[in-house]
């Protein structure tokens, strides 16, 4: 008898202490890893953080630009891969208060500034760079996006630094001349390329092409102008421009694709057009850039020399 | 009563379709009777087996896996079933029609209805359709039957070896076999080798029946088809791997002292792989994986009856199917490149057809045949979908069909003539190739083929009349047939300049378009001859022209062509001389890539001997070796030289 009671009481207490499958163990309400919601007006609330921090799982932390301000705030930045390489880069940033891990919904990332130093004529020089750091999108307010677009890769030549200033909630700081490397990019591609007219050089810097998918897409360029004291990031050039595309498959006996059309100015700066492309493999898109009078100023004929390569 | 209907309807499984017997053509493949047989016996190929059929033709781009046209039309226009199932090729080449995917032991005849007037599961049959109708043992009394075959031919050392067996009680039936082919590279006429054109292949097969109650059977169905090796000497690639399996289930209940006879309803599931393969290919610029397939699942019932006059079917029928196929490049140290060629189509298609044999004296029938179907189709793959959006800005995702054909035929008997006049209406959708397809090179003309998914549906008046008169003691028998066809939105690919081609050497790109109209006729005048008993002269000529819209030819319509047999047979042997060819193809579809065949004659004997349980076959085929090819040879590849054949049927 004792031990059937005993039975019992054991079954009562495993039925107690027990948990329910559907009880993860956590309290109810949003909760992001490492962020800590509170009633603060200069950070997110837990919604706008909660598509903060989703945003920032597909991309990566580049562990070398980020700083503290003023002991309280921390800046990040992020890329796609959480390195550099040749030709466009977006470069996402963003500050959150090292209390609270929240984001800070408005700072300013400025001065952003690429340098690279040719070792052998021992000589600086910059690259095109976007303006200033905004927010790019209004669900992602607290993350604020620019580009840098890299004229060469890190090598025995030359190797680049960065800088920029952040102004976080009054306070100011940055980064000062930080390593970077610049990686390559694998054979296939070529996403910067230059021309000149007359003195001046122009850098055509294609946007995310691996975006690209079989069919058509957007294609997306930003043409900067080289400043005239070259260590001074390269802005965005104030002609405006027209790029005519032509898509070849360098494989395929130069085989193309219809109904391309020319990138022109936008609004935001950018320059943009549709490419079609038949299937996956090495692009070669071929180039005549003319200016607002039409006049062709770079590239032009058949197969122009001028070209980006595009393997998706 | 119903125990021997039930024996007689599974083992003639053409019964019904061969009702009108002026209408359908048959070939019989397996032991059996019938006039049109293929001198090799059983061991002859599918292929071989087609061409016994008049109103068939054969495009040819290697030594297997020939591709039958109806009418001067190809697979498009056609309708090709295997007992009623659907089926449905898996290469963007047309390198696998599907009468490559059966073997001539898993059938029991091959059924043709030329032109519009189709079996009651064929859809889209302008130009005719073909039935293959697998070999059942069916019910009867306790019986075990046993037959083998061996063959060989010198020319590419062709080895068949075959092999199968049945067995029959009152409530089961099983029988099945298995089949062996082997050809190395042949040689055409003046010791010539044709390169990449050896090809192997097995199949296995099992036909098997249920009594369930007296009046109900079950029946099942399970085909095997595996081809390697598959060499094309008229395209740029071979095939490593052709593969099938066909298997179906069926009910049949026949009614007894009712207006009703039979009622059958099937299900059926198919799926076919299809590889090709460049690697043995010397000289390869870049090299390609292009694969595909087919998976088809479907069911139709059918309700046979019998109301004083008239002898009616009535048939619905469903089915899905999947056509899938991709391509991959792979250029030297450079990425790979890939693109969807079939975006993973998937078309439901239901239909109904009505049959209705109708005796109007007693010499003279009318026949009545019509089916509606209607189709819906999506593309499945997303990335296939976009690629072809480029060309087609706007078009959908899915898209519907509804095709339908009526069709008469009047016949009339007086004396020892026979007339038949015939007409019909008849459409059909584009195929996925037409309205989908991605850059399908065609080597016939070397250009790459883009679909068009606004294609309108393809249709076609049918005017036919034959006349067979039989005279002098019936000793001679003359026959006149001609059918003319008049197509609306008639559909073939159109240059697009606008395009660049995406094959290394192509010559542009087409388009599917619809033109507004085009036309095919065709003629033939046979005769036939037995002076005395045993022996037997025939001969048979026939013309041929198709016209587009601006009256140029269209391609691949036969010349003249014509054939002489000679044939002599006493007791268990008998002996044939064939002379056949066709006269120089001198109004080719130059507009579509074509360029001219010469003419040619062959001539061929063969002989066979039967004793006890063997039968033994020899034959020469090309007795001159005379090197040729014929207007539908693919890229003008030499047909086979001279080939000395001999084989060997045991039956039990």
């Amino acid at each position: 008898m004792k031990k059937v009671k005993g039975l019992f009481l054991v079954l009562i207490v495993a039925a107690l202490t027990a948990c329910n499958s559907n009880d993860d163990g956590v309290e109810a309400g949003i909760e992001i890893p490492g962020i800590t919601i509170t009633d603060d007006i200069d950070c997110c609330s837990a919604e706008e953080a909660l598509q903060v921090y989703n945003f920032l799982q597909t991309v990566k932390i580049v562990p070398e630009l980020s700083t503290v301000i003023d002991g309280k705030y921390n800046v990040f930045a992020y890329t796609q891969t959480g390195s550099f390489h040749n030709g466009y880069n977006e470069i996402f940033f963003v500050a959150t208060k090292k209390a609270t891990g929240n984001y800070i919904k408005n700072f300013d990332i400025t001065g952003l500034t690429p340098l690279m130093h040719m070792v052998k004529m021992d000589m600086y020089h910059s690259t095109p760079v976007g303006p200033a750091a905004v927010s790019f999108n209004k669900d992602y307010l607290a993350v604020k996006r620019t580009w840098v677009s890299f004229l060469m890769n890190t090598s025995e030549a030359g190797s680049w630094t960065l800088s920029y200033d952040a102004l976080v909630l009054g306070k100011t700081g940055g980064i000062e001349k930080k390593d970077i490397i610049v990686n390559a990019l694998p054979d296939g591609q070529a996403w910067l390329k230059s021309f000149k007219v007359g003195d001046a050089t122009y850098y055509l810097s294609l946007v995310n092409p691996l975006d690209f998918k079989t069919g058509r897409n957007t294609i997306t360029a930003y043409i900067s102008k080289k400043s005239e004291k070259a260590t001074v990031p390269y802005a965005l050039a104030e002609e405006t421009f027209t790029i005519d595309i032509d898509p070849r498959m360098p494989d395929m006996d130069n085989h193309t694709s219809v109904d391309n059309t020319s990138l022109t100015k936008q609004a935001d700066g950018s320059y943009a057009g549709t490419i079609n492309l038949t299937m996956t493999g090495l692009w070669r898109i071929h180039l005549t850039v003319k200016n607002s009078e039409g006049d062709v100023v770079a590239g032009g004929g058949e197969l122009s020399s001028l070209y980006w390569d595009v393997t998706l | 009563m119903i125990g021997l209907l039930l024996l007689i309807i599974p083992f003639q499984t053409d019964t019904i379709a061969t009702s009108s017997q002026n209408l359908d053509e048959v070939v019989v493949v397996s032991r059996g009777q019938g006039s049109k047989r293929s001198v090799k016996g059983q061991v002859a190929t599918i292929d071989e087996h087609l061409q016994e059929l008049s109103h068939v033709e054969l495009v040819r781009r290697g030594s297997y896996a020939w591709e039958p046209t109806v009418n001067n039309m190809q697979t498009e226009r056609l309708s090709t079933t295997i007992d009623g199932m659907k089926i449905f090729y898996a290469c963007t080449d047309k390198m696998d029609p599907v009468t490559s995917y059966v073997e001539s032991g898993n059938l029991q005849s091959i059924s043709l209805n030329s032109g519009l007037n189709g079996n009651p599961q064929a859809t889209g049959n302008i130009g005719g359709a073909l039935d293959l109708k697998l070999r059942k043992a069916g019910f009867g009394t306790d019986a075990f039957l046993l037959s083998s075959q061996a063959g060989y031919e010198t020319n590419g050392n062709v080895q068949v070896y075959g092999a199968d067996a049945s067995h029959s009680s009152q409530s089961f039936y099983v029988n099945g076999g298995a089949f062996y082919r082997h050809a190395d590279n042949y040689k055409a006429g003046g010791n010539k080798k044709v390169d990449f054109s050896k090809f192997q292949k097995v199949n296995a097969f099992v036909n098997s029946g249920f009594r369930l109650a007296e009046k109900d059977a079950l029946e099942a169905t399970f085909i095997y088809d595996r081809a390697s090796d598959v060499g094309y000497p008229a395209l740029n690639m071979d095939v490593a791997k052709a593969e099938a399996f066909i298997t179906s289930l069926a009910f049949k209940h026949l009614f007894e002292d009712s207006k009703l006879e039979s009622w059958e309803t099937k299900g059926y599931y198919n799926h076919i792989t299809h590889v090709m393969d460049d690697t043995t290919r010397p000289d390869v610029q870049i090299h390609m994986d292009m694969p595909g397939e087919s998976w088809t699942a479907g069911a139709y019932s059918l309700l046979t009856g019998s109301f004083g006059r008239h002898q009616t079917q009535l048939n619905l029928d469903s089915y899905y199917n999947r056509l899938f196929a991709d391509m991959t490049m792979y250029p030297g140290g450079a990425a790979p490149m890939y693109m969807v060629t079939w975006p993973d189509v998937g078309t439901l298609n239901v239909g109904a057809a009505l049959t209705d044999n109708i005796r109007l004296t007693d010499a003279s029938s009318l026949h009545l045949s019509g089916k509606l179907s209607w189709q819906h189709q999506r593309l499945n793959n997303e990335e296939g979908y976009h690629a072809l959006s480029v060309f087609f800005l706007g078009m959908k995702q899915q898209y519907h069909q509804t095709t339908g054909r009526v069709a008469a035929n009047y016949q009339l008997s007086i004396h020892n003539s026979q007339l038949s006049i015939g007409a019909g209406w008849g459409s059909r959708a584009p195929t996925v190739t037409e309205a989908y397809g991605y850059y399908l090179n065609n080597t016939f003309d070397q250009y790459d083929y883009i679909g068009n998914p606004r294609l309108k549906n393809e249709s076609a008046i049918e005017l036919n009349s034959s006349y067979q008169l039989s005279t002098l003691n019936s000793q001679l028998s003359i026959g006149l047939d001609a059918n003319a066809f008049f197509f609306s939105n008639y559909i073939i690919g159109q240059f697009e300049n606008r395009l660049s081609a995406m094959t290394v050497g192509a010559e542009g790109v087409k388009v599917y378009g619809n033109i507004d109209h085009a036309t095919i006729a065709n003629a033939s005048l046979t005769a036939e001859w037995c002076p005395v008993k045993g022996l037997r002269w025939s001969a048979k000529g026939a013309y041929s022209i198709g016209r587009d819209n601006e009256g140029d030819r269209l391609p691949l319509i036969a010349p003249f062509t014509y054939q002489s047999r000679l044939s002599y047979a006493t007791g268990p042997l008998s002996v044939q001389a064939e002379v056949k060819g066709h006269t120089r193809q001198a109004k080719y579809g130059q507009k579509y890539g074509e360029t001219e065949t010469a003419a040619w004659t062959i001539v061929n004997l063969s002989a066979n001997y039967a004793w006890h349980h063997f039968i033994l076959r020899a034959g020469v085929e090309n007795l001159f070796d005379k090197y040729y090819a014929t207007y539908a040879d693919w890229c003008h590849i030499p047909q086979k030289g001279r080939n000395i054949y001999v084989n060997l049927s045991f039956e039990l």
